[in-house]
This record gives structure tokens, C-alpha cells and sequence, in this order.
């Protein structure tokens, strides 16, 4: 590859075509962490540490339908959108709720409880064994600028697009939307305005972990399925929240493709090894120079 | 002076609990020695104590500055690798190879909480969560430092070049250590500092009216908790004699963030009875269950399940338990004594 690189100018773009889809597919699975993360901290005000611990647990259940009961493997994503709904529901009516009186890093910590917690019941209930699931298309790819795509990655770029973009519409444009963002902007003038908060709370765990589950269904054919599954992901992530910022539901969107793209390149030109603790150096000398992300703005506290 | 006024002296010395607990626990190898409690205890017992010092940091970065850090097990680690090449590979003497082991954990995360610190303490979650991520790529990377995966062995420490502890005496030196982290951790929060973090933690923006440098007391809590983070790596590697790659993970971070919050927030013997409870009651009771001892990873599950539970039901941790017990015995003394008069 190397060679071929230097050599021919042709090459060249098709190698670069080739990183940026690849970024484009992971920037996917990140966004859609992301857009989850985001979603909770927006509406609960809680830096949700458990969304890729939740994502992994509903991911074991997708592959679990997907080998042991032998469904296709649409209808178990189904199957594992279902179960993320009930987790995230779950997770929101028993605990969340009733941390109206615990401190933000309290609430911080509980999301860590929750890592625990999932990552804790997986050998119980699905074994030790690491599982595999494929991709939804094993064959087929289309030459592009001499780069080869497969449907697959095409497939994961386009289906995290319309997700996002179907959330944000519904986001800007219905009555839901106007819910979710009122609660975002001030949960307790949006209480008194007759917003019901707690079921936007709910929804918002519950749209949380379906991203997750998702996202986890998409990362899972580039390696087995454990507990570790969603490790790089969540913390990506996270780090994408930073870099684009708290507080836009957008900002964090933008900083995960950035990131996918960046890690890829990183990876290419300068080391696979080294290239996304590489990246993570330059998000923080980033950070000093925006500390409040790509897009955010100085919150103003009142004293 | 009468026996009365000396004990009641003696009950007012503030460092006795902790004094009383080091000689409690140096009891531990005679027992052992007499056949009483079993050898694995030793090893049990000590590693509890290594945890109490890092969740001794953790603490007063948690509890009295409010601030998570979750690169715990990576500093740790990083001190552990960095004592084990130091005293083995260059062959430098332990008081220097502890020196270094504590300056270079420190010296990063200062450069960390520098970066990290200045925005929101949210930031540092994070950026300790990356850091930690970094570390452990390192060491599996490292291996002309770290022996990769293969793991590396270190020796008991050798005090002042030619005083060689054995597996008893590295025991008492951690008594020892703890004891004086304990102390050290007293007389901190009862000074200035102490009071900065506890007024940082009511309210920013009134402790800063106040004239108290936001950044610099978050820099001296974060760069203290790397500190004592450090202590206990270099602990562990002298004391178990191994280290591998795979031990410092998110899980370890976890685990000792649930010390504090089981065994007390900003309560220096509570996070004793937290370490006990994390990392050796599941050896010592949750295996001998019958069904759930043998579910792989049930106490990992108990612990986050009792860290949501606590933080919902029990802020104060476990070590509210002997106090309540305290007043609901009284209580019903009271109630009784009423019924018979």
C-alpha cells in the first residue's frame, strides 16, 4: 500500500476516498453515542458514563436473538430497539426519577453505578463466550474515484444520516421536539409552563439507549461481541461532546465525524498505534484554546 | 493526674481511631503466625489498606472538592510500572524510586487538571478517562518498560540500601503508611486548604468572592489524590510483586469510586470500611453464598448496585451505620426505661 502510494497520484486520491468513507462509517456510530449522550444531558442534566455500557448489554441481546433463537438479523435489531426502550425506561422510572435532590456528581456517579452494573449481569446472563454478528451486507461494493466502498459502509453512513436527521426534524418541528427542547433550556419553568417533563425525561432515556443499541449493532461486525464492546465508543463519544460542545444537540454531532475523520487519518499517515492517543493530545491543547467546544458558548451562571 | 482524667485525654487525642486501627491491623501476621486466621489474610488485609490510600485521594478530590476523576487505575498503574523499572531494571535505590514514581504521576496531572480544570469539573471525568486510556495503550505497548502482556515482577522494597523487608514487614510498612495518610489527610482538611475545598464545594461563586483561587485549590486537590494514587501504585507493585497490563482498567477506577461512596463521602475511616467491603467481603463472605458465590462478577454487580442504592438512600455511607445504630439503641433504652418507671 505504501509504495503504491508514493508512487502513483492516482492512488493517492483513492486511498484518501477510501479513509475518509471509513471515518464516515465510524463518525456514524460515534454521532449516534454522541446524539445519546447529549440527549441526557440536555434533558436530565447527568453526564450519562452507562450509554455505551447500555448499548453493549442491548447489543448482546441482538446478537443473542440474532444466534441462539436465529431471527434475521433486521428483526433482531428490532428486538434489541424493544429491549433498549424497556432498559432505558427502566433505568429512568427506578432511578433517575427520583434523583431530583441528589447532587450533579452524584448523578454522574450513578451513571457509573449503571456501567457496573450492566457490564456486571452480561457473563450471567448471555456466558463468557464472545459472540460474532455480521454486518447487514457481507457482499457487494461500488468503485468510487478508484476507492472501493461496500454496501455495508454505505448502508452505515446513510442509516446514521437519516436517524440524525430524523431527529432533528422532529426536534425543530413538533410539538415533541418544542417539549424536549423546552425541558433542555430550563426543566423547571418548562414544569410550570405544562410541559410534562417526566415523560420527556423518559423518552429521552428511552431515544438514548435505542441510539445505542444501534450504534452498538453497527460497530459490532469490526470485532466480537464483550463486554469491552463499546469501550473506544463511549469514551469517542465523550470526547466528541467536548470537542463540539455541551450545548447544542448539533455540536457533538459535528465533533464525532471530526473525530472519525481525524482518528483515520492520524492512523494512516502517521501511526496505527499511536494515532488516536495522538488525537486525544490535540482535543486537549484544543480545549485550552476553545474551552467551550466548537459551537458552545460561555454558560452564565447567576450567583 | 487520675486514671479518669488520662483516659478521657486519651479519648480526646484525634488521631486515636486511626492509631488504633494501624495496631489492630498489625496484629493481623501474629495471628497468622498462631494458625488463628488463615496466610491468605495477609495478602487480603494489605491490599485492602493499598486501596483505602488511593481512595483516600479519591476522597478528598470527590468529597471535599467535588471533583470525579476516573484515571485512577492508570496513574496507579503508571506509579506501579515506574517503581518496578526503577528498582529492578536501573536498580535505583527504593527512597529515590519512590521519589520519582510519585514526581512523574504528579507532574502529568498537573499538566491534565491544567488543561481540564479550567472550564468545568466535568471536564476532568473526561479528560482523566482518555488519560487512563492512553496509559493502558502504553503499557502493553511499552514492553521494553513494561514486559507487554507478559506482565512484571517487582521485588519486596530494601530500606536504605541494605534493610530488606520479607512479606510480614511490607505488611507493616503499608500499616504504617496508612496510618500517617490518615493523619496527613486529618490535619489537611482541618487547614486552610481543607477549608478552601469545603467553601469551593458550597458554592464557586461565593468561595470565589472570597478571594479563593478556584483553579489552584482544584490543581492542589487533583495533583494531592495522583499523589496518594502514586503511594499506593508503588505499594502494590512491592507488595504483590506483579504487574500486568490488563489490571488497570475502568473497572478499577469503578471499584475504588465505590469505596468512598459505600464506605463514607469525606470520611477518612469510613473509606477504610468502604475498601473492606469492596475488596475483601467478596472474598471473604459473597463466595461462600451458595447460588450467587458462583456467578462470575456478582460482586461487581453488588457494588454498583449499592453505590446507586446509597446515593438514593444512605448518602453518608456505611459508616453512618455504627452512629444510627448508636442512636436507635439509645432510643429504645429510653422507651424501655419509660415503660418501667
Amino acid at each position: 500500500m505504501g509504495s503504491q502510494y508514493y508512487s502513483v497520484g492516482g492512488c493517492e486520491v483513492s486511498t484518501f476516498v477510501q479513509l475518509v468513507t471509513r471515518s464516515l462509517e465510524t463518525g456514524s456510530i460515534y454521532a449516534l453515542a454522541a446524539l445519546g449522550i447529549i440527549i441526557i444531558f440536555r434533558t436530565s442534566s447527568i453526564t450519562h458514563f452507562a450509554q455505551g455500557a447500555m448499548a453493549m448489554f442491548n447489543t448482546f441481546v441482538v446478537t443473542i436473538l440474532f444466534t441462539k433463537m436465529d431471527m434475521p438479523l433486521w428483526m433482531a435489531l428490532i428486538g434489541g430497539i424493544i429491549s433498549a426502550v424497556t432498559t432505558g425506561f427502566l433505568v429512568d422510572f427506578l432511578i433517575i426519577r427520583h434523583t431530583k435532590k441528589v447532587s450533579p456528581v452524584a448523578k454522574q456517579i450513578i451513571t457509573l453505578g449503571l456501567i457496573m452494573v450492566f457490564v456486571g449481569v452480561i457473563p450471567m446472563m448471555f456466558g463468557v463466550e464472545p459472540l460474532n454478528l455480521p454486518q447487514f451486507f457481507n457482499t457487494g461494493d461500488i468503485t468510487f474515484l478508484g476507492a472501493k466502498i461496500s454496501y455495508n459502509g454505505l448502508f452505515n453512513i446513510s442509516f446514521g444520516l437519516i436517524i440524525m436527521f430524523v431527529l432533528f426534524y422532529i426536534l425543530q418541528n413538533t410539538k415533541w421536539g418544542l417539549a424536549i427542547r423546552t425541558t433542555a433550556s430550563n426543566e423547571v419553568v418548562a414544569r410550570m409552563m405544562g410541559v410534562p417533563t417526566k415523560k420527556v425525561t423518559m423518552a429521552a432515556w428511552a431515544i438514548a439507549a435505542a441510539l445505542g443499541v444501534i450504534a452498538g449493532v453497527m460497530n459490532a461486525p469490526t470485532t466480537t461481541v464483550t463486554p469491552n464492546l463499546m469501550d473506544s465508543v463511549q469514551l469517542n463519544a465523550l470526547v466528541a461532546c467536548v470537542l463540539g460542545g455541551f450545548q447544542t444537540f448539533y455540536g457533538p454531532v459535528l465533533g464525532a465525524y471530526i473525530i472519525a475523520i481525524l482518528q483515520n487519518l492520524f492512523a494512516y499517515y502517521f501511526s496505527s498505534t499511536w494515532g488516536t492517543q495522538l488525537l486525544y493530545i490535540f482535543i486537549l491543547v484544543f480545549i485550552v484554546l476553545r474551552p467551550h467546544g466548537l459551537i458552545g458558548k460561555k454558560v452564565i451562571k447567576k450567583v | 493526674m487520675t486514671m479518669k482524667t488520662l483516659l478521657a485525654k486519651i479519648k480526646a487525642y484525634p488521631y486515636l481511631p486511626y492509631i488504633s486501627l494501624g495496631l489492630v491491623l498489625s496484629l493481623i501476621p501474629t495471628l497468622v503466625y498462631f494458625d488463628v486466621l488463615r496466610s491468605s489474610y495477609v495478602t487480603l488485609i494489605g491490599a485492602v489498606m493499598i486501596y483505602t490510600i488511593v481512595a483516600l485521594g479519591l476522597n478528598l478530590l470527590l468529597g471535599w472538592s467535588g471533583l470525579i476523576s476516573l484515571g485512577t487505575a492508570g496513574f496507579m498503574g503508571l506509579a506501579a510500572y515506574a517503581s518496578a523499572y526503577f528498582t529492578v531494571n536501573l536498580k535505583l535505590p527504593f527512597e529515590l524510586s519512590v521519589i520519582l514514581s510519585i514526581a512523574i504521576p504528579v507532574a502529568i496531572s498537573v499538566l491534565v487538571g491544567l488543561i481540564s480544570l479550567r472550564i468545568e469539573g466535568l471536564y476532568l471525568a473526561i479528560a482523566t478517562l482518555a488519560v487512563s486510556e492512553i496509559f493502558r495503550k502504553t503499557f502493553a505497548e511499552f514492553d521494553f518498560i513494561t514486559n507487554g502482556f507478559s506482565g512484571k515482577s517487582a521485588k519486596y522494597p530494601t530500606l536504605l540500601g541494605f534493610f530488606k523487608l520479607d512479606n510480614t514487614m511490607t505488611y507493616l510498612l503499608l500499616v504504617i503508611v496508612m496510618v500517617l495518610i490518615m493523619i496527613l489527610i486529618h490535619n489537611l482538611i482541618n487547614s486552610h486548604v481543607g477549608r478552601a475545598l469545603n467553601a469551593m464545594r458550597g458554592s464557586e461563586a461565593a468561595a470565589q468572592a472570597m478571594g479563593i483561587d478556584l483553579l489552584k485549590y482544584r490543581l492542589v486537590a487533583f495533583a494531592l489524590a495522583i499523589a496518594l494514587t502514586s503511594v499506593a501504585g508503588i505499594l502494590y507493585v512491592h507488595f504483590i510483586k506483579y504487574v500486568e497490563p490488563s489490571k488497570w482498567n475502568l473497572g478499577l477506577s469503578l471499584n475504588i469510586l465505590a469505596v468512598i461512596i459505600i464506605g463514607g463521602v469525606r470520611n477518612i475511616m469510613g473509606t477504610f470500611v468502604g475498601a473492606f467491603v469492596v475488596f475483601a467481603v467478596p472474598d471473604l463472605v459473597l463466595k461462600q453464598i451458595p447460588y450467587f458465590g458462583k456467578i462470575a462478577n456478582f460482586a461487581y454487580i453488588v457494588n454498583g448496585l449499592t453505590i446507586i442504592l446509597v446515593i438514593l438512600f444512605y448518602p453518608s455511607g456505611l459508616i453512618r451505620v455504627f452512629t444510627d445504630a448508636r442512636i436507635a439503641f439509645n432510643k429504645f433504652i429510653a422507651k424501655t426505661r419509660g415503660k418501667t418507671a
